[in-house]
């Protein structure tokens, strides 16, 4: 990953220390940090070794074109730390694991889910979040074609489909409605929108998008 | 003179999008579990891991010397039972998630495991009494004493029945799966007072239990100290009508740690601990005359509500008026305590009974629908004059006409076939139908003020609580109809409990409850600005009314623009209270304003794969009634929400408890299911506005049937009954495979 390089006058613990602290999110943070020479299990000494963690690190993001930063433990995910060190809360927590898409935000225009991504590694990225798609009063095709069709309920899954389709849409303006359903194949809805959001497919579809 | 809704309605019954869409779907509302508190810190639950056990030891020593840690609140003791996996021991809260979910791992907790028992089957074959004591008698029994119930002339109807037909039909435990979790922000202020910011369904109740608690408990004078908001919230479907233990731990956490915490249950605690649908098994056998004609009902069910004691089904028989004789038994297991889920009750009732009405057809010879409309419940004669609006003075009317639609909608003459006979390739084509009834009555007082100010404005507070069924915008239509504006020009405050009395969200009173009180509240207003308005104009009170956007004298002629009127007010500022309930919904002079009891008929459509056992819904029609319909859009966006949900129970969704573990193996949203957009049907609602009946909730009714017409669907492609949902491909090929035999 690109950002360890950046990390190399970091103050750290030494790599045992840091996997004996921490749990599987570490491992897979360790991974991260690729050092030459040195396998992942077996570190030979300190002094050769960047490492970062446990504690908080600096981390910084651009979300919605602003920089954001703060100090997380290299475990949090993007979506942890979006939510709870940033403030930015239009992506929800539901299944925390990859499964309902309600986390859904963009990391340089592609959909994702957030809580699987660590937080680390969408530094230097671009992160788009539903936030971004009202300015002022003025709402983007996307959401606006969910309210006009009424095509969420409770609201709670709804920024992860807007999301979702959004980027469906950036990536091909001429999308069919069946190309659009099929990119939010990965979102879940309990409230049971999924009729209302066709006739929003539908409406943006014809209007190409926009 | 008794307000009524007025005749000519400009606004409502017309579709008017919700209007905090924009917010909620760019993620600007702030939820409960969004709310970020200066100094916040995180709590976290421990669980039991363990079906049933006792606490020998509690060690918290080294979790208190954990980074980060700030409170710990205990719920269970040394020696206290505990009855189901995820069962709560105790909380913590540090600075972060992270470091709060550390210290939960570092609290050690010796148990003494207990028998334990998850599954019906085996409590009925050997009771090893493994529940909670329950009673005078204090008994551990898992299997509750059944209820019996017979009709005068059962033993009649069945000795006259030429045709008997004996099914078993099972739907399992399910979980809500709100996707917004149980929980909630607690905040002790400088004064004493305390703020929660709560995913709930009853803004006033979970305020006020949380009061309950520490007068209790700590002895504290809490009366008019907890302030309880909920703007937004992601999800209850009956589940959420408390603080429930997180919502005190949590509060108490807060206390301790002097900080505000935030305490939401993570997914698997959601599943398995904050409630779920119960089930539901029986044998139900149908009696009846070859021309269709049902002439006996008998239904032997059973079910769990986990470690609660309540029924796991509704009324039986469902809809119909059949002679009947029903038997329940409640069995408790070592699994998560049921709560009220979507019109509890009622889609077991609607599965056991509009099923085995369709096995009926199919031994006589007779297209469903036939024997439906052949035995459903006719309008009743004394009704008909003393309340000709209720429900069962059209009962049958309603429900012939509803079928005809939906029969007409789904193309059943065309495409009804004879059970078996759904083609000749591997993928069997199948319709079938249900139908249902709900209440959707207003409860509970609800207090609704709207106040106009001297600059146009007009301003709406309730108490009341959006569970996703845009209730600001039934607000704001109601008060935009009385006032000549339009909706967008109101502003709502809902969900903050000083703002008056409601109810909880729940058996669908809410719109029923609020739209007659936002009515009151509104006419009230208005009269009382004319009352200081008329004075200034030289008009008289009586002369004036409001047209769109305008107050009109009708003795001079003149028209003055909304502003431009309420600039009239000066200092004044004309306040009007509406209060609606049940008991004013009652009165002989308030007919018309709000009622409940409501039909709807569904037909589903499905093609069945018999190579791999897959099921595909192809298109849901959904009839439904709901009085006087506020918002159409809102309404069919609702009802169709149902239909989905009720598909969900049909072809996806199961709680598993693992038999040699007790615990839940699909506390998750992988292996438990819910559909997507690829899987669902085309859905067509048609509503029947009868808008002289009132306001009726629609919240539940939609949800209920649409399992059972899935299921009479399959059956109609394959021939053969596949017993219990979800309709799985392993249940379709098996159910296949006895078929076959
Ligand atoms: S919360 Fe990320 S996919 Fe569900
Ligand atoms: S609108 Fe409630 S989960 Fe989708």
């Amino acid at each position: 990953m690109d950002h360890s390089s950046k990390r190399g006058d970091r103050p750290g613990v030494s790599r045992r220390d840091f996997l004996r602290g921490t749990g599987a999110a570490a491992t897979a943070v360790a991974s991260l940090v690729k050092v030459p020479g040195v396998e992942a299990q077996e570190a030979k000494s300190g002094a050769d070794v960047v490492a970062i963690g446990p504690g908080p690190v600096k981390l910084s993001l651009e979300v919605n074109g602003t920089t954001m930063t703060t100090n997380v433990e290299p475990r949090v995910t993007l979506l942890d730390a979006l939510r709870n060190y940033l403030d930015v809360t239009g992506c929800k927590k539901v299944c925390d694991r990859g499964t309902c898409g309600a986390c859904t935000v963009m990391v340089d225009g592609k959909p994702i889910y957030s809580c699987t991504m660590l937080a680390l590694e969408a530094e230097g990225k671009k992160i788009r979040t539903a936030e971004s798609l009202i300015d002022g009063g003025k709402l983007d095709p996307v959401p606006a074609a969910f309210v006009a069709c009424d095509a969420q309920q409770c609201g709670f899954c709804t920024p992860g489909f807007v999301v979702a389709m959004r980027a469906v849409l950036d990536a091909n303006p001429k999308a069919t409605p069946a190309e659009v359903e099929k990119g939010l194949a990965g979102n879940i809805c309990r409230c049971g929108t999924y009729e209302q959001m066709r006739h929003a497919i539908e409406d943006l579809c014809k209007a190409g998008g926009k | 003179m008794a307000t009524k809704w007025p005749e000519n309605r400009r606004v409502i019954g017309t579709n008017v999008p919700r209007l905090d869409g924009p917010e909620k779907s760019t993620g600007k509302a702030k939820y409960s579990y969004d709310i970020n508190r200066p100094g916040m810190v995180y709590g976290v639950i421990v669980r039991c891991p363990h079906a049933h056990a006792k606490i020998k030891s509690i060690d918290t020593s080294a979790a208190e010397k954990m980074p980060g840690f700030r409170a710990l609140h205990l719920i269970a003791r040394e020696g206290t039972e505990l009855y189901y996996a995820g069962e709560d021991v105790l909380a913590v809260a540090a600075d972060t998630e992270e470091h709060a979910l550390d210290v939960a791992r570092a609290v050690k907790v010796e148990y003494e495991v207990l028998p334990f028992q998850v599954k019906e089957s085996d409590a009925l074959e050997n009771d090893r009494k493994t529940l909670a004591p329950l009673g005078p008698r204090r008994e551990r029994d898992n299997l509750r004493p059944p209820q019996t119930q017979e009709s005068d002339e059962f033993a009649d109807g069945m000795k006259n029945a030429e045709v008997t037909v004996t099914g078993t039909y099972g739907m399992p435990v399910i979980s809500h799966q709100c996707l917004e979790a149980h929980g909630l922000v607690a905040e002790w202020g400088a004064d004493g007072g305390l703020t929660v910011w709560a995913s709930t369904q009853a803004v006033v109740g979970t305020a006020d239990a949380l009061a309950r608690h520490f007068n209790t408990v700590h002895k504290m004078d809490m009366a008019g100290k907890v302030k309880c908001i909920t703007h937004y919230m992601g999800g209850g479907f009956g589940s959420k009508f408390g603080p429930d233990v997180q919502g005190i731990a949590c509060a108490e956490l807060a206390l301790k740690a002097k900080a505000p915490v935030k305490l939401m249950l993570d997914r698997a605690s959601e599943i398995t601990t904050a409630g779920n649908r119960p089930s539901a098994y029986g044998k139900v056998t149908i009696g009846g005359k070859k021309d269709g004609t049902i002439t006996a009902f008998e239904a032997d069910t059973w079910g769990t509500p986990g470690t609660g004691a309540a029924r796991t089904v509704g009324p039986l028989p469902y809809v119909y008026l059949f002679q009947h004789k029903v038997k329940h038994t409640v069995i408790r297991l070592n699994l998560g305590n049921q709560r009220a889920m979507r019109a509890p009750g009622h889609p077991q009732s609607c599965f056991f009974t509009d099923c085995a009405l369709d096995d009926f057809a199919a031994k006589i010879g007779m297209d469903p629908m036939q024997v439906r409309l052949r035995n459903i419940p006719p309008d009743d004669v004394n009704a008909k004059n003393t309340d000709p609006l209720s429900y069962p003075a059209m009962r049958g009317t309603l429900y012939k006409k509803q079928i005809e639609i939906a029969a007409q909608l789904s193309g059943w003459a065309n495409k009804w076939h004879p059970p078996g006979k759904g083609g000749d390739g591997p993928i069997k084509h199948g319709i079938g139908m249900a139908l249902h009834t709900w209440g959707g009555f207003a409860a509970g007082p609800n207090d609704v003020t709207v106040t106009i100010s001297s600059d146009g404005t007009v301003l709406v507070q309730t108490s009341t609580q959006d569970l996703g069924t845009a209730q600001r915008t039934v607000n704001a239509i109601v008060v935009a109809e009385i006032l000549g504006l339009e909706p967008k020009d109101i502003t709502v405050q809902i969900g903050e409990n000083p703002f008056g009395r409601s109810g909880g969200s729940g058996g669908s009173t809410t719109c029923p409850s609020q739209a007659p009180a936002s009515l009151l509240a509104a006419v009230k207003a208005r009269d009382e600005m004319f009352a200081v308005i008329a004075k200034k104009l030289n008009a008289k009170v009586e002369d004036l009314s409001i047209t769109k956007g305008k107050v009109v004298d009708k003795a001079s002629g003149n028209e003055y623009e909304w502003k431009k009127a309420c600039a009239l007010l000066g200092t004044s500022r004309p306040r009007g209270v509406g209060t609606w309930s049940g008991a004013e919904a009652a009165k002989q002079a308030n007919a018309g304003l709000s009622k409940g009891g409501v039909g709807g008929v569904q037909v589903a459509e499905v093609l069945v794969d018999t190579e791999t056992g897959v099921v595909r819904c192809k298109q849901i029609v959904a009839v439904q009634d709901c009085g006087l319909i506020i918002n159409k859009l809102a309404c069919e966006s609702q009802v169709a929400g149902g239909v989905i949900m009720g598909l969900n129970y049909a072809l996806f969704e199961e709680l598993i408890a693992d038999r040699a573990t007790g615990r839940i193996v699909n506390p998750d949203m992988e292996f438990y299911k819910l559909g997507g957009i690829n899987d669902m049907p085309k859905i067509i609602v048609h509503m029947i506005d009868m808008p002289e009946r009132g306001v009726i909730g629609i919240g539940e009714p939609p949800t209920i049937s649409t399992h059972a017409a899935i299921g009479n669907a399959i059956f109609n492609a394959l021939g053969v009954r596949v017993p219990e949902t979800p309709f799985t491909p392993d249940r379709v090929l098996a159910a296949l495979a006895k078929g076959a035999k």
